[in-house]
Order: C-alpha cells, then structure tokens, then sequence
C-alpha cells in the first residue's frame, strides 16, 4: 500500500517590521523636498522662451490669468492693491524676488500694470515660462 | 489563613509587578502610509524656469546714455530695432543683441527702451524681454501710447 505523502505546509513571512520606520522616513523626505501646490485653481497657461534657465523658487508669486485677474500667492488681489500686497510680503525677507507668471495670450494692457506696480513695490522680477528647444 | 492561599497571593503580585505598560503601535505604519499618500497627491516637484528681470534704477541718466540706449518696439507680432524702426525677426534680434555686446558696458549704456502697444500678446512680449535679459540688457519699460 503507498503511502499518501503529507504536503509540507509552508507558510510565507514577509517581514513587515520595519515599514513603520520605512514610511516614517519618507514622510519626512517628502515634507522636506517638497514644495506645496498653493494655486493649482489659477489657470495659467505659460509662455515659451528659448532664453530661460531652470531657477530656484522664491516664497512671493503673483499669476495673472486668462481673463487678467491677479492672484497672490494664490489668493485674488486687485491691481491697485498688489503694490502695497507685495511690499508687506517681501519686506525683512533676504531674497525680495517675485515670481511673475502670466498667461501667454493675454494682451499688454491688462499685464503691464501688474509689471509697473511690482516694480514700485521694490520686488526682483522674475518671469517664469517654459523653456522652448529650440 | 493558610499557608497555600498567602503564596497564591503572592503570586498573583509578582505578577501584577511586570505587567509593562505599551502603547499598541500596529496602525502606526498605516497612519504613516496615509501621510506618504497625502504628501504626493500635495506636492510638487516642478522645476520653475525662467529669468530675472532687470530694472534700472531710479537714478538720472546722462545726455550720452541716452543717445546710446537701444530702442525695441513691439507691435502687434512685429518687432521694430533701434532707431530705423527696423523690422527683425526673434533670430535677427538676438543677433542684433549679441553684437551691441551689452555685458561689457557700464549700467547706464546696458538699458534697452522697449516700447510696447496695448495689443501685444504676453508670449511676445516674454520672448523678447527674456532674449534682451539674456544679452544683458537692463530693461525700461515704456508704453507705446505714452511714447507717442
């Protein structure tokens, strides 16, 4: 008579002690790597240049949408008030640069106010776009 | 009392003695997978690109400086260079840029006048200013309108 061989149960442990410590550790990379998205609402289509270079980000941005409505730092400011916005922003930082993103159909009447009263305000422009490959 | 029922009692506080107090961490690596989500839906890593804009300062210019300094003009999708008024292309342009060699002068000789109508689209405009910042210009930003 044959004997019925007995199935070896093997049970399979993953070891799962250390994905706590794992997990914490990439909270912590992503808290510090990271920068928060702010105005993902503002609809903004960027403009193209050949002539730009990848840059650092500053605290201070202002965005001018299609329909040329101002936004700071994500929050809706009318023109006349973005001078006075942006100076109490930028004052006692070390780097007063503004980051100044527009949107690329939008016609010189309605974003060149905005230029005028940043550069009243004592802020660096920076204009951001998208580098174009020429 | 016995002398069974004292040694039971005994026992039993002994017992009591090493219970440890611990603090149950099993969900803590969940709570920590849910931050990891929360952070990548939240953040971005989007390298910004773009320039730094030179404006002059509000110090007077002198009669020499102003002779010198370059005149663009912008209108419509048409850029208009130095005096002539000149019709260039964004290629003509940087040429033309590149051999006023703007870096070797002093500030007052690197501003650039850029004249601009009310109908220029921001991407022209952009990509004017950034090929003038680029050459090492130091813009001054005059509205075509006031200009006139």
């Amino acid at each position: 008579m044959r004997m019925k061989r007995r199935k070896r149960k093997v049970s399979i442990l993953v070891p799962i002690v250390s994905m706590g410590d794992i997990a914490f550790l990439l909270i912590i990379f992503f808290m510090l790597a990271s920068n928060f998205v702010k105005e993902a609402h503002v609809e903004v289509e960027k403009a193209h240049s050949p002539d730009i270079e990848k840059m650092t980000e500053s605290k201070v941005s202002v965005k001018v949408d299609r329909d040329g409505a101002v936004w700071l730092q994500g929050e809706p400011c009318p023109v006349e008030l973005l001078e006075s916005g942006v100076q109490a922003l930028v004052e006692g930082l070390e780097d007063k640069t503004v980051m100044l993103t527009i949107d690329k159909d939008l016609s010189h009447e309605l974003y060149g106010d905005v230029m005028l009263e940043l550069s009243k305000a004592g802020a660096e422009i920076a204009l951001v776009g998208i580098k174009e490959e020429e | 009392m016995s002398k069974d029922s004292l040694s039971a009692d005994r026992m039993k506080a002994r017992r009591e003695e090493r219970r440890v107090a611990g603090i149950d961490v099993t969900s803590f690596s969940d709570i920590a997978f849910l931050l990891i989500v929360f952070f990548i839906l939240a953040t971005t890593f989007e390298k910004v690109a773009g320039n730094r804009m030179e404006i002059p300062s509000g110090a007077p210019e002198t009669s020499e400086a102003k002779q010198k300094q370059l005149t663009i003009n912008i209108r419509d999708e048409q850029i208009l260079y130095g005096e002539k008024n000149r019709k260039v292309s964004m290629e003509e342009l940087r040429m033309e840029l590149a051999k006023e060699k703007l870096t070797e002068r002093n500030d007052e000789m690197r501003m650039v006048i850029l004249e601009c109508s009310k109908t220029v689209r921001y991407e022209r405009y952009y990509q004017v200013v950034m090929a003038i910042t680029n050459a090492g210009g130091i813009l001054a930003l005059v509205d075509y309108e006031e200009s006139k």
